[in-house]
């Protein structure tokens, strides 16, 4: 009889532990996607993941943007990656029939959007709702750069970054600001004293880390897992920007200390030589652009954006400066389309290539091709006389954007060691006689180009 | 698991079956004990792995409600920090902390310290003449609004009452006299001085010295008045010491509904004074005015910079008429002030708009030139795809019809290279000599107040040249000069769209606004439709004025222009006289004339190649400048122009003032 007691006892007690045990194991799933989005939710359901945190995050936020009127855009490069390679696959299928949560349903600390400030009408009622709806909102601002180069303007600060995090999703809109030279630019998320450094993982955030510029994208709706969301028209082109976004000011602070020191040019003569300066390299860049190439500001045009933010009115020329490796044959031709003929050609693809094209009003433009050895880039240069090889050494160095004379344009971003190599120290100072075969620090000689090759690596026209 | 399941599916069964199963299961295990020892372990382990399994959603939950907690963390650490602070301010606000202010008054110097911090100082001679008013707020002692009427000239008073009534009841009053506050102090201000409790302001006389402290509508907390002798001589100084005890922050503020407009409306009128009805408890004026917006709005995305310097009450009459006006958008507003203002700065928080402030560089002329370039930089910066912006300045009505004029108009800026601005201000369009608000004129001078300017005009010409801080140039003057105009012309309407009302600016003095801008028309008709904008171009105006003037009825050339019977007494009807010029730039009879008729004479305005179009007695009035006009070829060769005679000359035209 007590055996049958005992036994009884065990079945009532499995029985109502396991009961116990189910209702665990339900709770604590529930609870789990709530946390960490799909991490265990993959194992049932046609409409995997719907109850995922980012996916509720980015739905509300949506919501809320929408409601306010903000037009935001998805940016986020690993969902518009996905995206991509999705609508690679199928064409013809539309986003929406998918009941799969593939895309904001990956376990992920942010979600990225962005936002045109120019196109946004009512700032303020937004940061409340946002709130209300239960976001916990942080808002990143700082004096607006569009005002640096202005002599001694301070406006009211302008919005840079806003992270709005909900449970433990958070939503990182970068504001775009529009600039002159037709592009959009973004600021960099930096946190001053008061803010919570925990708030969220900031070192994790795809945008923010620098300065960006971008082009100004044409966007479009889609659909994506039952949301409805704008995303760039063209997002490869957005996903190719995004690592090589990394923009730089210029010293407009140091600028102005320099024309204090050496006052301005504002003669006649250098009015007109800037105004011509300024539409040849419009043109160039222009030109280039239509070909795919990169380029950036080099010699004298570098050292008068660094040292002045405007074009040396005395340097006659404007140099630019292109990889080899993104030579293409008919760059020459391109340019002589563009109005602009070739003036002399020195070197070869192989070897100290170099080229210059006559501008308008005696203008000229100057492209050095640069080589990359393990430890150095270099570019040639050819005494046409003499047939004498020069090499200028420059320290390795990778490109940034920045604005010049209405134009967003590359420079080198460790431009100090650039400008230092190719001007020395002294850089600050302005010379007026520069003797482009010994001046330059930075400059060797390379020995001289065989007599027989003079017609291939000498042409002036 | 399975056996959870499979209990619904057995109950169909009834009683008697599962009775059986039960007993051949305890029969089974009572047979094979092995099976038995084994339930019973896992038995055991079932229960091992409830007990795990709760844990670790305990110690889970745990986790993620400590991680909640992180963030509300520092917020209770400043929440914290706010406590801290919280002890000594609330025991500013309480009833007993009162304010010591001292007062001095006398022919040369005034000040005002407010407890030990002196607010007020002026000793500067030849200035700051005339009663001196601050008023403080009574919960915080700050200073709300700082004041100087100088009653010894005329209107004046008038000027101070309406401010003093403008002030919220309660706050504090102080006023005190520097050199002479009585010659103009008239009766109505005296009453109003009377009203507030002063025993001595309304019976103030020449030279006095006096100085005040008072509540408004409340009692007055001190009083000292010397008075003078004599014509020649001044009353002593006199110096009020006295304390003013604080009221509650609640008895200071209004319960306006808590919302966005209404926060900005509370920081405004908790730090400043003299605006009005905007901080009125009962019935506050609103600050959001959402007119109608204007169909196929062509300037709806061009950028507005309203140019301004220290005078926050224009600033604010300013703003208020621009909010109004069909068709604004105010994200596209910037307001520019030249200084580190901060009164002009909450004047433009109030309407939410965006500010930037200026530091001053360079003097006088040449500041206002340098703000204006630095203005028009900023604001192609800020909105690089404009093609256009907007200038207007601080002491401007602005039309209702404003944008609906310019957006009616400015794509003749796009088209008409020979054009130079548009401009919503007709110089020479008085009550008198303006008739027509759908009328539109070409003009060689550039009128300013209130514009469109283009951006690559700015860009490409006017920027790289900008007079440098050095040359201390007037910026409208250089603009009128013919190296920057280049023959170009201005698009004016016949009725102004804008209203000059500024007094108190730089180029300003009293006696000429009332003379040369008092009276000028402002149109107030809403959406009124332009005629025939596109003849506003080159050629088809040229074309215009020669039909108009083919069908113009000539005058009596005997008669004196001068006279009103000049023009006949008709209506509606076009006449011309033709009066004597004999270069481009010979305005002898033409600047008699404008002195004849009351309009703008101090330098020539509203030309258009030798022509000036104008309304008097309702017809439209044209004087060609012979022979210099190209359209001298309709005046009859058997006619002789008018020629007037300019004044002797130790007479003369006041000095070279001019318009802002």
């Amino acid at each position: 009889m007590s055996r049958i007691n005992k036994n009884v006892i065990l079945a009532l007690l499995t029985l109502t532990s396991s009961a116990f045990l189910l209702f665990q194991l339900y709770y604590y799933k529930y609870y789990l996607s709530a946390k960490n989005g799909a991490g265990l939710s993959k194992s049932k359901g046609s409409r995997i993941g719907f109850d995922s945190t980012q996916w509720h995050a980015v739905k509300k936020f949506i919501m809320l943007t929408s409601s306010q009127n903000v037009p935001v855009f998805l940016v986020d490069p690993l969902i518009l990656e996905m995206i991509n390679k999705n609508f690679e696959q199928n064409k013809n299928t539309s986003y929406g029939t998918v009941s799969d949560c593939k895309f904001f349903c990956v376990p992920r600390d942010f979600t990225a959007f962005a936002l045109q400030n120019h196109l946004w009408k009512n700032e303020e009622g937004w940061f409340q709702i946002a709130e209300d709806m239960g976001f916990q909102c942080l808002k990143i601002q700082s004096k607006d750069p569009r005002l640096d180069g202005i002599d001694s303007l301070s406006g009211t600060e302008i919005p840079l970054h806003y992270i709005c995090k909900l449970a433990t999703h958070a939503i990182h809109l970068v504001v775009f600001h529009e600039r002159s030279g037709n592009y959009l630019w973004h600021g960099h998320l930096r946190l001053k004293g008061h803010i919570d450094r925990k708030f969220v993982p900031f070192r994790k955030l795809q945008f923010g880390r620098y300065p960006g510029a971008f082009d100004r994208p044409d966007l479009q709706h889609i659909t994506i897992d039952g949301l409805e969301v704008q995303i760039p028209k063209d997002p490869v082109h957005f996903l190719e920007e995004i690592p090589h976004s990394r923009f730089i000011e210029c010293r407009y602070k140091e600028a102005r200390a320099f024309f204090q020191q050496y006052l301005d040019d504002n003669t006649v003569e250098a009015m007109v030589f800037r105004k011509s300066a300024k539409e040849l390299l419009q043109l160039a860049a222009k030109t280039l652009k239509k070909l795919g190439v990169r380029f950036w500001l080099s010699s004298g045009t570098c050292l008068g954006w660094y040292r002045q933010c405007n074009i040396i009115p005395y340097s006659k020329d404007v140099d630019l400066g292109i990889f080899i490796q993104d030579y293409k044959s008919d760059i020459i031709t391109a340019f002589q389309d563009a109005g602009l003929p070739l003036k002399h050609k020195f070197g070869k693809v192989e070897d100290s290539l170099e080229l210059s094209f006559q501008g308008k009003d005696d203008v000229k433009l100057d492209i050095f091709f640069f080589y990359e050895e393990t430890d150095h880039m270099w570019n040639g240069g050819t005494q046409a006389k003499t047939g004498k090889k020069f090499k200028y050494l420059f320290p390795k160095f990778t490109l940034c954007w920045t604005e010049f004379v209405d134009m967003k344009v590359h420079v080198p971003c460790e431009t100090i060691d650039y400008i230092e190599a190719n001007y020395g120290k002294t850089w600050k100072i302005p010379v007026k006689t520069w003797d482009w075969k010994h001046s330059p620090p930075n400059v060797q000689p390379n020995g001289i180009w065989p007599i027989s090759e003079w017609d291939e690596v000498i042409q002036l026209y | 698991m399975d056996d959870w399941k499979s209990s619904p599916l057995i109950k169909p069964f009834g009683a008697r079956k599962k009775r059986s199963w039960y007993l051949t299961w305890k029969y089974k295990l009572t047979n094979q004990r092995a099976l038995r020892r084994f339930c019973q372990t896992g038995a055991v382990l079932f229960l091992l792995v409830t007990v795990i399994v709760n844990i670790k959603l305990i110690l889970d939950t745990r986790r993620a409600i400590s991680e909640a907690n992180e963030d509300p963390e520092p917020e209770q650490d400043y929440d914290d920090a706010l406590g801290r602070l919280e002890p000594p301010r609330r025991r500013g606000s309480s009833p007993q902390r009162v304010l010591d202010v001292e007062v001095y008054s006398s022919r040369s110097k005034v000040y005002v310290a407010v407890d030990g911090t002196t607010v007020l100082e002026d000793e500067a001679r030849e200035q700051g003449r005339g009663i001196h008013v601050i008023v403080l707020n009574q919960a915080t002692g700050h200073v709300m609004a700082k004041r100087v009427f100088d009653t010894y000239s005329p209107h004046e008073d008038e000027a101070m009452v309406l401010f003093l009534n403008m002030v919220a009841p309660g706050r504090v009053l102080i006023c005190t006299v520097k050199d002479e506050g009585s010659f103009h102090l008239k009766d109505t201000a005296k009453a109003l001085l009377r009203s507030l409790g002063s025993q001595a302001g309304p019976a103030l006389g020449w030279r006095d010295t006096w100085a005040f402290v008072g509540r408004k509508g409340g009692p007055v907390l001190g009083e000292k008045h010397s008075k003078s002798p004599a014509l020649s001589s001044w009353g002593d100084p006199v110096l009020l010491k006295t304390d003013i005890p604080l009221s509650s922050a609640e008895e200071a503020e209004c319960h306006w509904a808590d919302t966005e407009l209404n926060r900005r409306r509370r920081r405004f009128c908790s730090k400043v004074e003299g605006y009005g009805s905007v901080c009125s408890c009962k019935d506050p004026t609103p600050i959001e005015f959402s007119p109608d917006p204007l169909p196929d709005n062509k300037v709806l995305n061009v950028p507005v910079a309203v140019i301004a310097g220290n005078r926050p009450n224009y600033l604010y009459r300013m703003l208020r008429s621009l909010l109004s006006a069909q068709g604004v958008s105010p994200q596209m507003i910037t307001v520019f002030i030249d200084g580190y203002y901060e009164e002009p700065m909450d004047v433009v928080a109030l309407f939410g708009l965006r500010g930037i402030q200026h530091t001053p560089i360079s003097i006088k002329n040449a500041r206002v030139s340098q703000h204006y370039k630095a203005s028009l930089t900023a604001t192609f910066n800020l909105f690089p795809e404009a093609k256009f912006a907007v200038v207007l300045e601080e002491d401007l009505d602005i039309a209702v019809d404003f944008f609906s004029f310019l957006s009616q108009s400015i794509h003749l800026l796009e088209e008409d290279d020979s054009l130079y601005c548009i401009s919503a201000w007709n110089d020479q369009g008085y009550e008198h000599t303006a008739e027509d608000p759908a009328l539109l004129y070409r003009v060689e001078t550039m009128p300013g107040l209130g514009w469109v300017l283009r951006k690559s005009l700015y860009k490409e010409e006017l920027e790289p040249k900008w007079p440098t801080p050095e040359k201390l140039w007037d910026w409208d003057m250089w603009m009128r000069m013919p190296e920057q105009r280049r023959g170009r012309e201005c698009i004016i309407p016949d009725v102004s769209r804008s209203y000059h009302f500024g007094i108190v600016g730089l180029n300003m003095n009293g006696y000429f606004h009332e003379a040369y801008f008092k009276k000028h028309k402002f149109n107030t008709v809403p959406g009124v439709q332009l005629k025939n904008v596109d003849s506003l171009k080159k050629e088809a105006y040229e074309v215009e004025i020669l039909r108009l003037l083919s069908e113009a009825e000539i005058l009596d050339h005997s008669k004196n222009p001068c006279e009103d019977s000049f023009l006949p007494d008709t209506e509606g009807h076009t006449y011309v006289a033709f009066i004597q010029m004999e270069k481009d730039d010979d305005f002898t009879t033409w600047t008699q004339l404008a002195k004849c008729l009351h309009i703008w004479d101090l330098d020539v305005r509203g030309n258009h190649r030798g022509l000036w179009r104008l309304f008097r007695k309702k017809n439209h009035f044209l004087v060609v400048g012979v022979p210099a006009s190209p359209y001298s070829v309709k005046k009859p060769p058997s006619l002789t122009p008018i020629f007037l005679e300019p004044p002797p000359k130790e007479e003369g035209a006041p000095g070279a003032a001019e318009q802002t």
